[in-house]
């Protein structure tokens, strides 16, 4: 299928008063049309960061893009002038944020918020936007939804305000959804509702999702790839069912030992990942991963790995992955 | 998107009723009494200030002679002063002063304020370090000390200007003092406003509703009229009323101390000069022309600043005891 986003080396900065954080170090991805792309990693790695740099959302300053193009249907998103790059946010490209809770005006009603976009992009009336804006609140399963219209957000619950933040996100239709965490904030139930839905039109309106997660079982069903990112590099990239079965690097190694699964024995422990990612604003000279890999040897001290084809569309940046091949048995069946 | 997207069924549910957050404001202010009254005495003083010609049943600069320094009757409800002036009639007419003043030095607080403080918390930069600057530089001097020197050094300019350029009616009229006054006044507030904006504006434009809108492709100017002011205004509001108060106040001050209004125009505060200055020899006697236009001024700071901490109450009911 044809490339429809394609990230090329892309960096961002803060430039703060202690220093300056890296927070993406030359990430490269593409985002096939249709396709949906996982974001995992912990807090902090940059997932967020990246997107809202696809966005041009990054507040300039203290951020800054150095180096890096971000190609959306040919053009770069980053050298296009401010008129244009509006005319793509919420139009080609839409985004779902974390917190429904804070990601809604609370002082306009939710008729004028999703009208918002209509009436900017497809040039609706106040008339047919709220038309539109019925059809879409039934999409995402609103009951009543003519009725709800004129309601602020304070009268929605989470689940439901994160499904008017996924209307006003599809309102023109957008051919790529970056959802941020989208279902992070919400309880589980509601959670699998969310994913259910979003699957659904997926599959119904053919959209691309770059969808960011901390959480590898909300990604596990919904993505066709997945990159793993670490302290601002991507350190794994591979289609979901490959890096579930064959992860060579170490941290999407922890990141598999400390989630719990159903089939495996009560009394499993969860592994979690000793220590903390690096320091941004000093960040090591070698693999960012060092101090808390357990393959880790000399040569990661002194020399950050670059990402390397270990199978058919899998990279991984580690310079003893067929190590963790080996070995990655003994680890995770050490939990049991 | 396809029409052919089923929308789940449900089964019929009843809708709370709405309620926006202007009525719920509005109720929260309604139950509170102290706010209630201040709101009261504000709309009854507006009411006054409008009517003033009609509730006054005297000019408020007519002397009568054989009528001076009466106690207060059915002809002369608040009596007459040395000059024989109806108290009544200049209280009444005082009002229209104070409201006069405190509307238009209100306009020029919130005219200059919120675009300089929205453009400063937004935008940063030279802006940003313009606006910091004027501010320090206006609190850097006591208030009240900054607005004496400008009443006092700006109308004998302007009434030189009015007399070369064949104005002098203008100049003679009491208009000059009211300019003298509002000017004033504004030079000094709006900077307080302006920092508070370019606080509110700067945490606002952080939040997420704000990075959602810039992510729809609302234009900027539309993200900061639409989605950060209104969320950002709470504390303006609450500033601006009681900020009300102390333009009252600050008028009065101006006009006792003679460079605000000049009689007889008629000011609560230079009622009170001219009274006070004549009575207190003689205390406890005519006290009463010394107190009503006190009592009135302070009822009306009083209401001011009751509607302020009514409306804080109101706009923050997480803080409200």
């Amino acid at each position: 299928m044809a490339t429809l986003l394609e990230v090329k080396d892309l960096r961002t900065e803060f430039h703060t008063q202690d220093g300056i954080v890296h927070a993406v170090n030359g990430v490269s991805f593409s985002v096939d049309e249709g396709e949906t792309l996982g974001l995992v990693g912990e807090s902090g790695c940059g997932k967020s960061v990246s997107v809202l740099s696809v966005m041009r959302l990054i507040p300039q300053p203290p951020g800054k893009i150095p180096a890096g193009q971000v190609l959306f249907q040919g053009r770069d998103l980053l050298k296009v002038d401010d008129e244009e790059i509006r005319s793509v946010r919420g139009n080609k490209i839409a985004m779902v944020f974390q917190d429904p809770m804070t990601s809604l005006n609370p002082v306009l009603t939710i008729a004028t918020q999703i009208g918002e976009a209509l009436e900017l992009h497809l040039g609706m009336t106040k008339q047919q936007a709220r038309k539109r804006s019925v059809e879409l609140l039934e999409v995402v399963g609103i009951p009543e939804a003519e009725g709800r219209l004129d309601d602020y957000p304070h009268q929605f619950s989470g689940g439901m305000r994160q499904r008017v933040m996924i209307a006003m996100a599809l309102s023109c239709s957008p051919q790529l959804l970056i959802a941020d965490e989208p279902t992070t904030a919400l309880d589980v139930t509601i959670q699998a509702q969310i994913i259910d839905i979003v699957k659904r039109l997926k599959n119904e309106l053919g959209m691309a999702i770059i969808w960011i997660t901390h959480d590898l079982g909300v990604i596990a069903g919904l993505a066709d790839r997945i990159n793993v990112m670490y302290a601002g590099f991507i350190i794994e990239t591979a289609p979901v069912k490959e890096l579930f079965g064959n992860p060579v690097h170490p941290y999407t190694l922890g990141l598999l030992g400390s989630i719990p699964r159903l089939d495996e024995s009560r009394k499993a422990k969860l592994t979690p990942i000793e220590g903390l990612p690096p320091d941004l604003i000093e960040m090591p000279k070698g693999c960012p991963f060092y101090d808390r890999c357990e393959f880790r040897s000399d040569r990661c001290a002194t020399e950050n790995p670059a990402l390397e084809l270990v199978a058919v569309r899998h990279s991984a940046a580690c310079w003893n992955w067929q190590d963790v091949q080996k070995r990655r048995g003994a680890y995770l069946s050490a939990r049991l | 998107m396809s029409q052919s997207i089923a929308a789940p069924t449900r089964p019929e549910t009843v809708t709370p009723r709405v309620r926006s957050p202007q009525i719920q404001l509005a109720r929260r202010l309604a139950r509170n009494l102290p706010a209630l009254l201040g709101a009261a005495v504000i709309v009854w003083v507006v009411i006054v200030a409008l009517f003033a010609p009609v509730i006054a049943q005297y000019p408020y600069d007519q002397t009568n002679l054989n009528a001076v320094e009466q106690a207060p009757s059915a002809a002369h409800w608040f009596g007459t002063d040395a000059l024989g002036r109806d108290m009544f009639s200049r209280v009444v007419w005082g009002a229209r002063s104070a409201v006069f003043v405190i509307l238009m030095v209100s306009i020029i607080d919130l005219a200059l304020g919120i675009p300089f403080g929205a453009a400063a918390g937004y935008f940063g930069g030279w802006v940003d370090t313009l606006l910091m600057r004027v501010a320090d530089i206006l609190f850097a001097f006591p208030g009240l000390l900054f607005v004496f020197f400008i009443a006092a050094t700006i109308k004998p300019g302007i009434l030189a200007w009015a007399k070369s350029n064949g104005l002098s009616d203008l100049a003679k009229s009491g208009y000059l003092d009211y300019a003298v006054v509002i000017l004033a006044l504004g030079v000094v507030g709006w900077a307080g406003l302006a920092r508070m904006v370019r606080a509110q504006v700067l945490s606002t434009k952080e939040r997420e509703f704000v990075i959602s809108a810039h992510a729809i492709g609302v234009p900027t100017w539309k993200v900061i009229l639409r989605h950060i002011l209104p969320n950002s205004l709470a504390p303006v509001i609450v500033a601006l009323s009681m900020g009300m108060g102390d333009i009252a106040l600050s008028e009065g001050y101006l006009s006792f101390l003679g460079i605000g209004l000049q009689p007889p125009a008629p000011s609560w505060g230079n009622i009170l000069a001219d009274n006070a200055g004549r009575y207190w020899r003689t205390f406890p006697q005519m006290i009463w022309l010394v107190l009503i236009p006190g009592v009135v001024l302070a009822t009306v700071v009083f209401a001011f600043n009751f509607l302020g901490d009514g409306l804080n109450e109101a706009l923050n009911p997480e803080i409200s005891p």
